[in-house]
């Protein structure tokens, strides 16, 4: 049962990473893993952030014990959280890992006592980070970030938790810290009210992540010695029971769950179970170099550096605490052993590196804030109490197990946003799994059935695919099996896990596909969201977030969030999502990239190998070359932006567009203009094409003359579009086309006028008023060029449109004003005043008369005017008449009956306009009785407080009924 | 050189100082008065028109300024001044306006920079001169065939003035001024709709009371609201703002009084005031004789014919749409004197007003309508509640209220 609960987690495990993937793109960030490994020694540190107000929290920090077994455990995750950590900000792990480690350092190195195998890993850290901060960067390029970040974030944490304390005794510990930080004042005061806080509750993270947040500046480094004062009491008394304890509990059912989400890999979770040494993982760990037994220095240094890179590469703030703690570890006997190896090698390192880190800094910074106070708390209690010495043991395992339980179930909860996971999936993989005999397959059996699911995700079949029916892939051979990973993942044992990491750190800073992760951003921010409100409500009910209660949710798997804390969740969600949008669009530099890398469609499989290669020394110094040429790069990038589209286009729809495309890219290019610049006058073009019909395709460069049609084609066209049976759409492409003509080639004659009178027409009919209204201010001026044309009937309908359409006032009175006496006299112009002045004196009996009489298409401006006319009409109607009105009487005077009712032949249309006139009435809340006689009577008395208008029913969200989706859809097909 | 045959050289230089001393005396003394008439180019006054002709002979009026300590740190404003006075001079206005508007740009750094609100008349007369000058300049370019473009120019630098004076402080007493010359821009240029903001500052600001700006300014603000309410057809505001102007005006200038009762004249009638047929004839504004007339005795075709005659004058002056409402009014007072008729004739059926009654006094009127028609024009009437009672359309009887039939607006307007 073990296994295929594993198996469970592994898939939630799968899609949390998948989730991750996305999320670093996106910077959204789910969970920080860390896990350090030394020699023995691992300490875990499992961060995951709550977006609740953008901000990350810590949710569990481990520390393992030095059997071989935790580690393994330990390693799994430790991946993972390589694959995370680029996208999170390296900062929030490094606090976390400071306050509970630094205690570690300052109390023993030894490796039995957890304590102690917690301080070997995290000096080295530590150090890599110092070293890296130290060669770094301008220290003014972070405070600008830092400062925009801090504004949203740290003012959540502050009030609860500062508030008590004092400042106090443990702050000796800060200086050394505070000289590497630029802002030494802010933050000593703020160390020392940490330090104190510290001391007294005996919290390790938190306090250090809240400093960083409130100073603008890296405040990050400093609260951690203070944290660390702390904590080193604790720790020192704790370490004896620590690994006994821990043990036990590992092999446990609570710890399967635990499992998927920690331990990526199969292997890793058998290793944790049977207490396997696990010496392969070790290299992946950023921790290696410092290892006891160490290589050769340069492979150590090589793989510190990848990995280091994977995973601090994004976050700065990891650095900058880094700095402080360094220092004093340094201090610390224990440390000194390892740092000296490690020293020069790091230094060298971070001048390339520095940079990179110091962009990514601000987006994380919130979020470690935001970490640490929610998150942070209920270690610290933990591992307070642990430490002073009550149950250490259970509080170590529980830590852990909290920490990665969470990770499940954020994995889980990711995935269950759009829904669930899948029962039936569940289903497929126990099956599937019950098969196995023996690990080696089981494992082979889960890499495989990870490998499926990450595909039918990505496919996104995974929730329309029927699990419960889908075939059991056949056994897999699991020598082939091993053989494979092994080939695939040259320079690594864990080769996917591993190559998560690089792959993130790549993703932000070189060209690779980001784009991928956009669509699934969506489904990240749920996450993400998810947690916030989780958290949230923890910290609002001050339970211990991974307390004993933390467990037993999570046992109970992500699913079972209460529905309370969803409903927190999806109200935060918003807000961290967008400002991580916002610290990601903060660098231009990175956007740039960004988008260029979205040029690249690479496939994830390449994606997957490439980072892989990224670990090897070669590949990164390949990477930095490409760094320096990044300026480059973005030039080119740009250009063949600005041209894709383009040539995108042209190659799919137009094919002589595209000819004459290039040709004025290639004027484009040697001129370096933009399109405004663009010397129309030398670019009128005498067009050549033959055909009659073209597709409108707004301009976007100088126009080829070969794709432009001459007069006399384009007459031709006006012609076939007149004939045309099509749509009004297809006619409105068509015509915008021949408009386009004939204006690159500045024809303005009886041709353009026609074409616009044709236009503006057919716009009428259709009530297109956008596009007449276009064709109407052209034609004011092509009629005042003295081009003969139907002058008056559109001015008649420039009448008729302001008078029912603007209900301007001066914009009536200036076109009325503008009417020359030849004007007036023409019939449509007349008939147009004749409509105003209806409409100014509500005269509905003169207005539907002038409708059934109007001339050319005043019919159809007026029809759009009709509805409110007649609206107007009966409310007037049902005030001055009494008792009744025939209805019939209505449908005439309102213009549902077309002809008198008197009149002979015409009962047929009569009964059709009163049943129409009855329908409209009673949709507007008329009132209607029959009489003696059986007449439909109007009841004007009662109508009269019973009116309403309607909503349109035709009404559409864009406004424009005209755009029905149907025809949209015909448009596009064109 | 030849054009100027009676200025020598020493004669233009002597001038060109002259001025600019008495530019640097004003500004020094604090002369307001001084210092418009320096600026007020448009005013053609002889010292201003020799000071022209000297500066064309004597070319390099620039290093004359820059010469003395005392106007160098004018010498934007004198430099482009002077140049504007040039090509002002040679008829050339488009130049002339673009150097004034440079050196009243100048003007007003300097003004900015002075604390009290002594040169305020100076502003005057620049903000004055920027507009007539952008007006005569954008004549020109018309002429031209060139798109005239200065007034809408000294509009912005106007609002820039604006901006200037509309802060709090002892300045602000210009900002009237500066507001009605934007008035006079955007009535002129049709974008009224501009004038939204400057109104809004000036009314909704309560540091500084509506009623301690000069009465001049007052007056040209309220006759300018005035006729903005009328195009929002907001009958009551209008009537408050006219009668401000009207009220508060120089009596003596008629051509003032006029051009508001152009506009008051129309909004009172359309809330149901008529005036005295001598006002008409004292500022000759006959077109409204007959408007008047119509109203009074209910007389449709007069109306009609007096819309139609005047037609252009209306529309032009924007009241076209109001007095074309009047004819509401106008049925009003006809189906009045029926009743009155039928009254005398038989008190008892009075209330009853038969529609072919009414249908057959239009007919006399020449106005052809038929009964659908005037049953929807009584409809309207009812309900715009010109006439109060009911129609009963099996009888095609207007039915009178026997209270107070024909409802007086008293100033309030016609029910939309």
């Amino acid at each position: 049962m073990q296994h295929h609960s594993h198996l469970v987690h592994r898939v939630w495990e799968q899609q949390m990473y998948h989730k991750i993937t996305m999320a670093m793109h996106h910077t959204l960030i789910l969970l920080i893993h860390m896990v350090m490994e030394l020699q023995d020694t691992r300490v875990t540190i499992i961060a995951i952030r709550s977006s609740s107000s953008s901000s990350l929290t810590i949710l569990a920090i481990s520390s393992s014990l030095t059997t071989p077994a935790i580690s393994r455990n330990l390693t799994t995750p430790a991946i993972s959280s390589s694959l995370i950590t680029p996208a999170i900000s390296s900062s929030l792990i490094i606090p976390a890992i400071s306050s509970s480690l630094i205690p570690a350092t300052s109390s023993s190195l030894i490796p039995a006592t957890s304590s102690s195998t917690l301080t070997l890993p995290i000096h080295n850290l530590w150090e890599h980070i110092k070293t890296q901060t130290a060669g770094g960067y301008p220290s003014s390029g972070y405070s600008n970030q830092t400062t925009t970040w801090s504004d949203g974030s740290y003012a959540n944490y502050t009030p609860h938790q500062y508030a008590n304390y004092t400042p106090d005794s443990s702050t000796s510990a800060y200086s050394s810290g505070t000289v590497t930080a630029p802002s030494s004042h802010y933050q000593q005061q703020q160390y020392k009210q940490w330090a104190d806080y510290y001391s007294q509750t005996e919290v390790s993270c938190a306090p250090g992540t809240e400093n960083m947040t409130v100073a603008s500046k890296s405040n990050v480094g400093c609260p951690i010695p203070g944290v660390s004062s702390g904590y080193s009491t604790s720790t020192s008394q704790a370490p004896p029971s620590y690994t006994p304890s821990w043990m036990p509990e590992s092999s446990s059912s609570e710890f399967s769950s635990v499992q998927p989400a920690a331990g990526i890999s199969s292997a890793s979770d058998a290793y944790w179970q049977h207490g396997a040494p696990s010496s392969q993982i070790h290299i992946t760990s950023p921790m290696q170099p410092q290892s006891q037994k160490p290589l050769d220095p340069k492979t150590t240094y090589d793989s510190f550096l990848d990995q280091q890179k994977a995973a601090y590469s994004q976050g700065h703030n990891l650095q900058y605490p880094a700095t402080h703690q360094v220092p004093q570890s340094y201090q610390s006997p224990a440390n000194q052993q390892v740092p000296q190896s490690y020293q020069s090698p790091a230094q060298i390192v971070p001048s390339s590196d520095t940079r990179r880190v110091s962009k990514l800094q601000i987006p994380t910074n919130p979020r470690i804030a935001s970490n640490l106070t929610f998150g942070l708390p209920k270690t610290d209690k933990d591992s307070s109490t642990a430490g002073a010495a009550v149950k250490p043991a259970y509080i170590s395992v529980s830590q852990p197990k909290a920490n990665e339980k969470v990770l499940s179930n954020d994995a889980a909860d990711s995935m269950l946003k759009p829904g669930t996971f899948p029962k039936s999936l569940r289903g497929y993989v126990e099956r599937a799994l019950v098969r196995c005999k023996g690990d080696m397959q089981m494992e082979a059996c889960q890499d495989f059935m990870k490998e499926m699911i990450t595909k039918a995700t990505a496919d996104g079949t995974l929730y329309t695919r029927d699990w419960d029916t889908e075939p059991l892939f056949p056994l897999p051979n699991v020598d082939a099996v091993n053989k494979d990973l092994q080939s695939s993942t040259p320079g690594s044992s864990l080769p996917k896990y591993k190559r998560s990491p690089s792959r993130r750190s790549k993703s932000r800073w070189e060209p690779l596909p980001e784009e991928k992760f956009v669509d699934k951003s969506a489904s990240v921010m749920s996450d993400t969201m998810k947690y916030g409100g989780w958290i949230n409500a923890n910290d609002k009910d001050r339970k211990p977030f991974f307390g004993n209660n933390g467990n037993k949710e999570n046992n109970m798997s992500g699913m079972k969030f209460s529905p309370l804390d969803q409903k927190n969740a999806s109200k935060n969600a918003q807000r961290p999502v967008k400002k991580q949008r916002y610290a990601d669009g903060f660098n231009v530099a990175d956007n740039c990239d960004a988008s260029s890398d979205s040029d690249k469609e690479q496939s994830l499989t390449a994606y997957y190998s490439s980072a892989i290669t990224l670990a090897n020394t070669p590949e990164e110094k390949k990477r930095r070359e490409n760094r320096s040429k990044r300026f480059e790069k973005r030039q080119g990038r740009t250009e063949s932006n600005q041209f894709k589209p383009k040539n995108a286009g042209a190659g799919n729809l137009y094919s002589r567009r595209a000819s004459a495309l290039v040709l004025s890219k290639t004027f484009e290019d040697g001129a370096a203009r933009a399109v405004e610049d663009i010397d129309w006058d030398s670019l009128t073009v005498k067009g050549t094409c033959q055909e009659i019909e073209k597709r409108y395709l707004r301009l976007t460069s100088a126009p080829d003359p070969a794709s432009v049609r001459p007069e006399e084609v384009l007459e031709k066209a006006l012609d076939m579009v007149h004939n045309s049976q099509k749509n009004y759409l297809y006619k409105c492409d068509q015509l915008k086309s021949i408009r386009q003509d004939l204006t690159v080639q500045r024809i303005r004659n009886w041709l353009t006028v026609k074409v616009y009178e044709t236009h503006a027409r057919l716009a009428l009919e259709v009530g297109d008023l956008f596009e007449y209204n276009q064709c109407q201010s052209q034609l004011k001026t092509l009629y005042a060029e003295g081009i003969e044309g139907c002058h008056m009937e559109f001015s008649a309908y420039n009448l008729l449109c302001v008078i029912l359409h603007s209900n301007n006032y001066r914009d009536l009175l200036s076109s009325m004003s503008r009417l020359s006496d030849e004007a007036k006299k023409d019939e449509t112009v007349k008939h147009a005043l004749a409509v105003r002045a209806a409409v100014t004196s509500e005269n509905y009996v003169m207005f539907f008369r002038l409708y059934k009489t109007a001339p050319y298409l005043s019919t159809c401006l007026m029809d759009l005017y009709v509805e409110k006319m007649r609206y107007k009409a009966v409310s007037c109607m049902s005030r001055s008449y009494r008792p009744t009105i025939p209805v019939s009487y209505v449908a005439q005077v309102l213009g549902f009956i077309t002809a008198r009712p008197r009149n002979e032949g015409s009962d047929e249309k009569d009964s059709d306009g009163l049943g129409e006139c009855v329908d409209w009435l009673k949709a507007h809340g008329a009132c209607l009785i029959a009489d003696n006689n059986g007449e439909m009577q109007l009841d004007t008395k009662a109508s009269c407080a019973s009116l309403f208008v309607p909503e349109p029913e035709d009404a559409v969200a864009h406004g424009d009924a005209n755009l029905a989706v149907n025809d949209f859809l015909t448009r596009t097909s064109l | 050189m030849a054009a100027y045959p009676g200025m020598s050289m020493g004669e233009a230089h002597r001038r060109i100082t002259e001025y600019l001393n008495r530019f640097s005396d004003a500004v020094s003394n604090q002369d307001a008065a001084s210092l418009r008439f320096l600026l007020s180019l448009s005013s053609n006054s002889p010292f201003l028109l020799s000071l022209a002709d000297a500066l064309n002979i004597f070319q390099d009026s620039g290093r004359l300024i820059k010469h003395s300590d005392h106007y160098s740190q004018y010498s934007d404003i004198l430099f482009n001044l002077f140049r504007s006075l040039q090509t002002y001079r040679l008829g050339n206005l488009f130049d002339s306006y673009q150097a004034f508007e440079k050196s009243a740009n100048a003007f007003i750094q300097e003004f900015r920079n002075w604390e009290s609100a002594w040169a305020l008349e100076a502003l005057y007369a620049l903000a004055y001169e920027i507009r007539v000058l952008a007006e005569r300049a954008d004549r020109d370019l018309a002429s031209n065939g060139k798109s005239p473009e200065k007034l809408k120019a000294a509009g912005s630098f106007l609002m820039k003035v604006f901006g200037v004076l509309a802060g709090k402080g002892p300045k602000r007493v210009g900002a009237l001024y500066v507001t009605c010359q934007l008035f006079k821009v955007y009535f002129k240029l049709g974008t009224v709709h501009l004038c939204r903001s400057v109104i809004r500052s000036i009314e909704t600001a309560r540091i500084f009371d509506f009623e301690e700006f000069p009465k001049r300014d007052k007056v040209t603000y309220m006759y300018y609201t005035g006729r903005l309410e009328v195009f929002n057809e907001n009958f009551p505001a209008a009537d408050n703002k006219l009668s401000y102007a009207l009220t508060h005006c120089n009596p003596r200038r008629e051509a003032n009084i006029r051009m508001i009762l152009k506009y008051l004249i129309p909004v009172k009638l359309s809330i149901g005031i008529l005036p005295k047929d001598w006002l008409l004839e004292k500022y000759n504004l006959v077109e409204y004789r007959d408007v008047v007339q119509a109203l009074r005795r209910g007389d449709l075709r007069l109306l009609r014919r007096a819309l139609q005659e005047h037609e252009d004058r209306f529309l032009r002056s924007g009241v076209f749409l109001v007095l074309e409402k009047l004819e509401l009014q106008v049925y009003q007072r006809l189906v009045k004197k029926i009743y009155i008729i039928q009254k005398q004739k038989d008190p008892t059926k009075a209330h009853q007003v038969k529609l072919e009654v009414i249908v057959k006094a239009l007919k006399w009127l020449e106005m052809d309508m038929d009964v659908d028609e005037v049953e929807c024009i009584m409809s309207i009437l009812i309900y715009k509640n010109l006439v109060k009672g009911y129609f009963a359309h099996k009888s095609k009887v207007v039915v009178l209220s026997k209270q107070d039939p024909f409802p007086k607006l008293n100033g309030k307007p016609v029910n939309s």
